[in-house]
């Protein structure tokens, strides 16, 4: 499908300047937000402009464009939000002022696609340039895109990434929508809580793709994405996914869960855990990231770590070892138990 | 109000409303052009200039051209604001 | 395919509209804003209750936006003849566009974000996923979904991400298209930029004042060659680029580059050279930027540049609708041999002295071009060829 050449996370842990992830970084006030780097390499002229998603998604975008080799032949973002922060800035001006005199910064740098351009206009490429908002599946399809992409260019290099930042205002929807916890809770105590809503979360994680497997990190070896609340058909999805994509004698090293603490989605990543059937280390990453649209990118660059370290820190796992030979990562991701994806990731050999 | 007065009120809600990073009012010279060279603000900029001295100055700009024959520098928009300002 | 717009409420309503220079561009009669009364606009005269009531939709939480793309949809699936198996095939894919979604509803959404209690039955449908969430959900599709904004390339990109889902083997059939209806937040915003025009917009006018806002929804069903025998077939999807003009967040460069190379890009899968163009629908928005850069581009790339004409005069710019139905306007170019009036047009571009299409005409057209060039520089261009079948 594609190999990941290079990968970067900017999130709530230590996962951009420095790789820390045993020292495992905690909710404050119900939201994981994110750990902002110096931002070298945007111009402040530009920089004054971006709102939080923009800033951190263009900063984990900017060192794969700087140290990327080869032209990069596309900018594909993943994102249901965009701007969502400059978005409702615009529309209170347009309250505030009842439609009188705006200014225009706002709504330019609402639009979704503002990431995805911001990062062309940077790098001044002018290839491919998209920006897929599907909600849940909104990085999944992005993925795909590349995979589509390298499919008809192997050689070809893509920029792929999936941003999402937790807005005072998305954070309030949300959470009149009860997609968040009522009571207030520590991230490390999220999976027994026993109560509907998870933790606000937000990250950007950049991937450079390509079709060949020469010095790649990881590799993408199938996905899926499914509509549903029947998880009866979930976990037979993943059962056909599981014999269509392992061939004999493979087997899923880790289940990579996006478990989120909510009551209401438990029995989707049950139904997946039991289709494993306790052959796989079952892990977690969701007190890590927090519970956001595009959590599954950040989920894809902790597959990446975890293949290259042969390990994961202790709190992410749910049961089974923390150390053994890792070749097979099955990400399961489910936003708002509607929207489903299966990513398998493999180790280069 | 003094000129002087006004001219630092001015950089400081320039500074402010198009969120500068690293720019200190006090840095921005009088004479120093706004636009291209200088400060080195662009087209989104004027706009969003012309915006501030409706609200905090009371003067309607409706020409985007028209506004930047006026937001030369801080002279320049110092003089305009005393003949024209509402507020 | 299906279409609804200032024009028509069909694709025969708005062939019809297009071919007696119909404007759909003045006064708003329903939506609410302090620029009614100040700018036109290219609003579609049908009330969300009378759009519920004809598509049984009326559940809650749906928005115009929703409501105009579901009748879109509605037209393609049945002139498409798809049935409740296919629909419901793991291998029917469904891509849509939007750049508004359901912020149409400025105060609900107001509220929503800002208060702490008592939310609107609006919740979950702000997003622009929210459409064809609901798309998804009322046929039943069960293959890949997914919902793209690219500002005003939107839909284009939307065509292209579902012809190459069929390409490469992950569909069937892709049903594809995209939607946008009023909202106060574009109006504002793009009022905000200084880019709305208080005329009807005139395209490639040397005295061009700006856009018109309009509100749209046009889906197309694309098939493969195999599958196609035995049905009615409008045109063939050869050529789809997508670029991007790397300048400016919200103009593009005075060479038109980003065009210059999603119109290049889309004749060199298409295969054809660019004197095989009979026709371009272009993006012509009526601002003073893109019609010049637009125009730019074309210099640069034809060295006859062939006939062309925007329909934005007859619809306004319908910014995540506008890549699929000027594609649905394409194709009745194609299918029916003709080409429509580039409405308001009375003199060209001095520095360029491209003048488009000034009357309704029957010609043979093989291959035609449809551009769409949006904020962020994202530009698309999609190629539409006659077929034999």
């Amino acid at each position: 499908m594609l190999y990941i050449h290079q990968t970067t996370c900017i999130s709530p842990q230590l996962s951009f300047s420095t790789i820390q992830l045993d020292q495992l970084q905690e909710s404050v006030n119900n939201r994981l937000q994110v750990i902002e780097p110096a931002y070298e390499g945007i111009p402040n002229g530009i920089l004054r402009r971006m709102g939080k998603a923009i800033r951190f998604g263009v900063g984990a975008a900017l060192p794969i464009i700087r140290g990327a080799v080869a032209s990069i032949d596309g900018i594909i973002i993943g994102t249901a939000n965009g701007g969502m922060e400059d978005c409702i800035k615009f529309l209170n001006q347009i309250i505030d002022y009842e439609e009188g005199m705006l200014t225009p910064t706002n709504f330019v740098q609402s639009t979704t696609n503002a990431i995805a351009a911001q990062i062309g206009l940077l790098s001044a490429n002018k290839a491919y340039n998209t920006t897929h908002v599907h909600r849940g599946l909104a990085f999944e399809n992005a993925l795909l895109d590349a995979v589509m992409l390298l499919k008809e260019n192997t050689d070809a290099h893509y920029l792929v990434g999936g941003v999402d930042e937790i807005s005072m205002y998305n954070y309030n929807i949300d959470y009149l929508d009860g997609w968040f916890k009522k009571e207030s809770i520590d991230s490390k105590d999220l999976y027994q809580s026993g109560t509907t809503g998870s933790l606000a979360g937000e990250g950007a994680a950049m991937f450079l793709v390509n079709g060949n497997s020469e010095n790649a990190k990881a590799k993408v070896a199938a996905l899926h994405l499914l509509h549903t609340e029947d998880e009866q058909l979930v976990a037979k999805q993943l059962t056909l996914f599981l014999e269509k994509h392992l061939r004999s004698g493979e087997k899923i090293d880790v289940l990579l869960s996006g478990e989120d603490g909510d009551s209401r989605s438990l029995h989707y990543y049950n139904a997946c855990e039991n289709v494993l059937d306790k052959q796989a280390t079952v892990a977690r990453f969701k007190h890590m990231m927090g519970e956001y649209a595009t959590a599954s990118a950040a989920a894809l660059w902790l597959a990446c770590i975890i293949l290259k370290e042969q390990s994961l820190p202790g709190h992410m796992i749910k049961y089974g070892s923390s150390s053994s030979n890792v070749n097979r990562i099955l990400i399961y991701n489910n936003h708002k138990g509607r929207q489903h994806s299966f990513i398998l990731v493999e180790k280069m050999k | 109000m003094e000129t002087v007065q006004l001219k630092q009120q001015l950089k400081k809600q320039i500074v402010e409303f198009l969120n500068l990073i690293n720019v200190k009012p006090e840095d921005i010279k009088d004479d120093e052009p706004l636009f291209g060279a200088g400060l080195g603000l662009d087209s989104i900029d004027s706009i969003e200039l012309i915006v501030l001295l409706n609200r905090e100055y009371g003067i309607t700009i409706q020409d985007p051209k028209e506004g930047r024959k006026v937001l030369v520098d801080i002279n320049t928009m110092a003089d305009y604001i005393e003949k024209h300002r509402t507020k | 395919m299906g279409a609804i717009s200032a024009i028509g409420s069909s694709v025969t309503e708005n062939r019809m509209a297009l071919m007696q220079e119909k404007c759909g561009i003045g006064p708003l009669e329903m939506f609410v804003t302090k620029y009614a009364s100040l700018l036109p606009f290219g609003e579609i005269k049908i009330t969300n209750n009378l759009l519920r009531e004809k598509l049984r939709a009326h559940e809650p939480g749906l928005t115009r936006t929703t409501l105009l793309a579901l009748h879109a949809c509605e037209e393609a699936i049945k002139d498409a003849a798809l049935t409740a198996t296919q629909l419901n095939s793991f291998d029917t894919a469904l891509t849509g566009a939007s750049t508004v979604g359901g912020m149409c509803l400025t105060d609900e959404l107001y509220h929503d974000a800002n208060k702490k209690e008592n939310g609107s039955a609006y919740l979950s449908s702000y997003d622009c996923a929210s459409v064809n969430l609901y798309l998804q959900q009322r046929y039943g599709i069960n293959g890949i979904v997914n919902t793209i904004n690219t500002a005003c390339s939107s839909s284009a990109n939307s065509i292209l991400y579902g012809a190459r889902l069929i390409k490469s083997g992950l569909a069937e059939r892709a049903i594809v298209g995209g939607v946008d209806s009023l909202a106060k937040f574009t109006i504002n915003g793009f009022n905000a930029l200084h880019i709305l025009s208080p005329d009807k917009c005139t395209p490639f006018d040397e005295q061009r004042r700006g856009l018109n806002l309009g509100e749209a929804a046009a889906f197309l069903v694309l098939e493969k060659e195999e599958a196609v025998a035995g049905k009615k077939i409008y045109a063939e999807l050869t050529g789809y680029c997508n670029t991007n003009d790397a300048y400016h967040a919200s103009s593009l460069s005075e060479e038109g580059d980003g065009p210059y190379l999603s119109m290049k890009g889309a004749l060199a899968v298409a295969g054809i050279s660019p004197a095989d163009i009979s026709f371009i629908n272009a993006h012509g928005t009526g601002t003073e930027n893109n019609d010049l850069a637009e125009s730019t581009a074309m210099l640069r790339l034809f060295e006859k540049v062939p006939l062309f004409a925007s329909t934005k005069a007859n619809t306004g710019h319908t910014l995540g609708a506008a890549g699929a139905i000027e594609a649905v306007y394409s194709i009745l170019n194609l299918v029916n041999q003709e080409v429509y009036t580039s409405l308001n047009f009375k003199q060209p571009i001095e520095a360029t002295r491209l003048q488009p299409v000034q009357s309704y005409t029957k010609m043979p057209l093989q291959h035609v071009m449809s551009n769409s060039f949006g904020f962020g520089g994202n530009c698309a261009s999609l190629i539409f060829s006659k077929t034999d079948y």
